[in-house]
């Protein structure tokens, strides 16, 4: 009957939004990393303030490689919900080349799913634009954010990685942060 | 559309239809001919209705199932979007069920009897959860505290303590754990870093640890000095190196604090000054306090009622006569031996004549020391040198992460190098990280001056881990020099700090707030100006064990104090030592028995923990490490001291929780230092959660789908609709 086939029509459709809503935020991920990769390329070849797309407010300023699990992403300044879909940010206030504890949150279900299997040990390298800087994993930990917090001291040459755990947990927003500590290599 | 707005409608409908009614019977009084209209009509939709319910029954739940599952999704979304928008700061939440919540709160008490105090504090632990859990918490203790006392108290039941060797101790309170009975387990980590442990916290339960302690009240410019840590300067430990050796691996990550906002590490503080004397002015440094007289003495206490144990706690009072005698001696006689301390005071600084010095300066220019820290100290460089003699030579050294020295080798002071110094005062500037090592090595290796004195002031704020390998390598090229310490900020390293200028025979200064560090320097100048007794040595008469080992210099208006046991009451004691350049001696025979509130038997467990602290600084320079245990294990069983082999334990009888409960661990970590030079950040969210929102879509698209098609294939469409 016509009003059930309405209503039914209008649930297909809100499901549809929805579904292309939540696809869309991996292929998001994807697709911004690929901008941001050529914005870099910019950026390294003197190009002042490359922008990844027309309309960003943020910009590329390292990359993160993890050779072992063949990783290689574009981190952002600013570490707004915003910039988190597009890559890893850095939460630093100061600018990169000027921080010595250096440490970068994203997405625990897109860039940063990673974090799960990284391992103690593991190299960690950052590029940026004056240097290129290697690190391995020395702590690996889960931190309740209600309670604990990050120390940032810049007397400590240091790159810690931040994301949500449990890594497949059902919504967002929970107080779990799984924190991974590199320490620079060879020094 | 959701299950919303289908309530909605149906209310909607109701109204609708009472309205209906309303006009409907107006209507059959005015026009009984539409009246026989609007019944027909009516009718017909009543049986339409009816027929619809009966096919659509069970559509009518999937739609209201489908309509939930679309609220679950737009929940989700939202939750996600508001996330999103808090760029910073904690996702506080009450899901109490899933994280333990346990905080701790603190509260001193301490009685001040002469030169020794008693302090007790006490760990409130707080579990706000509904599950059982186990409290671990890592809390600082002053300098040479002597541990010997705990107890717990569960309900209305209070339970003391024993001193156990750790594997013993470690033992007892697991089982005790494990079988649900509440247990508690103090050990020492490193040297003033502790631990406690307290297991099967009830959910919503309160259970008080008190720790008890001794501590040596310290004297110098001329007033007595109590300084209380509370929180620990989060550590780093370079890479390379090896970590502490004496102290084996630091178990916690360094980086992480407490935040903020938990309703934990709250402080409260009473003190007793016992005493027949009035003193002329009692001063708490970093907190407000009511300070109040009474019978015999004074009581303070906090102003600010939710103080947080996040900056030491630190307490001076000066006695109003300064009648202080040149050598006291205080005894106490347990049957077996004799325990003896000595306060030996400096002479008045009229009689003392300066005696010629080499004095090398060495400043700390790491990050960390930027702000107030460097300017004040630059401040008190330049006065150091304005308060040098004519006769005296110096140099200065700045490091971080590397070492700069102005003179390849100290200098005379002329109107040229002091030019030179203060230009290089001017230009120092804080940056890059804290390399201690080299500066201090470039310092002591360098040549010494004959008949001149060489004082070495080191000055930073840093935090090390590696604090052995750095006494040793001082303790190697050490010489002659005497070291001078100066600490800034709220907790540094003292350890390392205090054990460096007792091994240089100099003075440790620790200074809070970086806008005393001027002050505090300059008073340091004044008073290493002039040392008035050198090269000390007392005659305790044979096999007599005292501490310090080394003795340091006397300085005017910094006493000094020293432990011993003694096999018998000493008859006389003899003490010599260097004056202005000529021999000095004096013999001490007339002493006071330690009596009153505070125990003789206090005197024999802090000369135990002096003992012990010897054995512990003898294995850093070489000394074989299983015997040294086994020495320290004895003294502490026999003093019943907590020592880093000996645990104070507490195990309750009772079961309280039943084996099929879980114990959650709840690591709670300290408070990041006031007034630090880092900082904390918050997390942002870092989730987006579309799996879930995929997977949930999904489900309902299909669903609704293959309803459309189902019940198409039964009812032909009425019309194509303008949204499908």
């Amino acid at each position: 009957m016509p009003r059930h086939h309405w209503i039914l029509a209008a649930v297909a459709l809100t499901a549809a939004i929805f579904l292309l809503n939540a696809a869309w935020i991996p292929v998001k991920a994807e697709i911004a990393q690929q901008l941001l990769e050529r914005a870099w390329l910019r950026t390294l070849a003197g190009v002042a303030d490359a922008k990844p797309w027309p309309w960003a407010d943020t910009r590329a300023i390292a990359i993160l490689e993890v050779p072992r699990l063949g990783q290689r992403l574009v981190v952002l300044e600013g570490s707004s919900g915003r910039n988190l879909a597009f890559g890893p940010t850095l939460v630093n206030t100061t600018p990169l080349n000027e921080s010595a504890d250096r440490i970068l949150s994203g997405h625990r279900d897109t860039h940063f799913s990673f974090l799960k299997d990284l391992k103690h040990g593991d190299l960690l390298r950052l590029q940026t634009d004056k240097e290129v800087r290697n690190y391995r994993v020395s702590w690996l930990e889960a931190v309740d954010s209600r309670q604990q917090q990050l120390v940032m001291d810049d007397t400590v040459e240091r790159l810690t990685l931040l994301t949500c755990y449990p890594f497949n947990a059902a919504s967002a927003g929970g107080p779990m942060r799984w924190v991974v500590t590199a320490l620079p290599e060879n020094q | 559309m959701s299950k919303h707005t289908s309530l909605e409608d149906s209310r909607r409908q109701d109204q609708a239809a009472t309205i209906r009614d309303e006009l409907e019977k107006r209507a059959r009084v005015d026009n009984p001919h539409l009246a026989k209209r609007l019944s027909d009509r009516k009718r017909r939709n009543t049986a339409i209705n009816n027929s619809t319910r009966r096919i659509m029954r069970w559509q009518d739940r999937t739609l209201l199932v489908l309509g939930a599952i679309l609220v679950v999704l737009f929940v989700i979304r939202t939750e996600t979007a508001i996330a999103d928008k808090q760029a910073w700061g904690l996702q506080l939440k009450n899901d109490t069920e899933t994280y333990t919540q346990l905080a701790v709160n603190t509260d001193i008490q301490l009685t001040v009897t002469g030169l020794i105090t008693r302090v007790e504090a006490i760990q409130q632990f707080i579990n706000s959860s509904s599950q059982w859990a186990e409290g671990i918490y890592r809390f600082p203790l002053p300098q040479g505290a002597a541990v010997d006392q705990m107890r717990i108290k569960v309900g209305e039941r209070v339970l003391e303590s024993e001193i156990q060797e750790n594997n013993r101790a470690r033992r007892s309170y697991e089982k005790a754990r494990d079988a649900g009975r509440t247990a508690t387990i103090v050990e020492q980590q490193r040297r003033n870093q502790f631990e406690t442990r307290l297991a099967n916290i009830g959910p919503g339960e309160t259970i008080e640890i008190t720790i008890s302690y001794l501590q040596n009240v310290s004297y110098s410019d001329y007033s007595y000095h109590l300084r209380l840590p509370m929180t620990f300067t989060p550590r780093w430990e370079p890479s390379q190196q090896s970590t502490d050796t004496l102290a084996g691996t630091l178990s916690v990550a360094p980086q992480l604090v407490a935040a903020s906002s938990t309703t934990s590490h709250g402080l409260k503080l009473h003190a007793n000054l016992i005493s027949a004397v009035e003193f002329s002015t009692i001063e708490s440094r970093y907190h407000d306090v009511d300070i109040r007289q009474v019978e015999n003495g004074y009581r303070i206490e906090l102003l600010n009622t939710h103080e947080l144990a996040d900056r030491d706690f630190e307490l001076s009072w000066t006695p109003t006569l300064q009648s202080s005698p040149s050598a006291s001696l205080t005894t106490f006689n347990d049957g077996e031996s004799v325990y003896a301390q000595l306060m030996l005071a400096p002479p008045l600084a009229d009689a003392i004549n300066p005696q010629p010095r080499e004095v090398i300066l060495i400043i700390d220019t790491s990050g960390s020391m930027q702000g107030a820290s460097l300017e004040q100290a630059k401040n008190a460089l330049s006065h150091a040198l304005n308060s040098l003699g004519p006769e005296d030579y110096f140099n200065l050294l700045e490091f971080n992460s590397s070492t700069q020295q102005l003179f390849t080798q100290s200098v005379p002071i002329t109107q040229a190098s002091l030019y030179e110094a203060h230009n290089f005062i001017t230009g120092l500037d804080a940056n890059g990280g804290t390399n201690m090592a080299p500066a201090l090595s470039a310092a002591l290796t360098m040549p010494e001056m004959p008949q001149l004195m060489r004082q070495v002031v080191f000055i930073t704020d840093g935090a090390v881990g590696n604090e052995t390998e750095l006494l040793q390598m001082i303790a190697k090229n050490l010489g002659g020099s005497r070291m001078f310490t100066v600490a800034i900020g709220h907790a540094p390293n003292s350890w390392f700090m205090r054990k460096t200028a007792e091994i240089g025979r100099g003075s440790y200064v620790h200074i809070g707030k970086p806008d005393e560090v001027e002050e505090q320097m300059s008073l340091l100048w004044n008073r290493i100006q002039l040392p008035a007794l050198t090269d000390i040595c007392v005659a305790w008469g044979d096999s007599a064990e005292f501490y310090p080992e080394t003795i340091p210099d006397l300085y005017a208006g910094e006493p000094l104090w020293l432990l011993a046991r003694l096999p018998s009451e000493p008859t006389m004691i003899g003490l010599c030592g260097n004056l202005n350049g000529l021999e000095w001696s004096l013999n001490v025979n007339g002493w006071d028995a330690a009596a009153g509130e505070i125990g003789g038997d206090n005197l024999a467990k802090l000369w135990a923990r002096k003992k012990i602290e010897a054995l512990e600084d003898s294995l850093m320079f070489g000394a074989d490490p299983e015997l040294t245990q086994l020495e320290i294990t004895g003294l502490a069983l026999d003093y019943g001291l907590l020592t880093r082999h000996t645990s104070l334990v507490a195990v309750d009888k009772t079961t309280r929780r039943n084996n099929d409960e879980p114990l959650t661990q709840s690591d709670i970590p300290s408070l990041l230092p006031a007034g630090s030079s880092t900082h904390t950040v918050g997390y942002p969210p870092t989730a987006s959660g579309w799996v879930s929102q995929l997977l949930l879509s999904l489900l309902v698209l299909l669903l609704s789908t293959s309803m459309l098609l189902l019940s198409g294939s039964r009812l032909p469409m009425m019309k194509p609709s303008a949204k499908a």
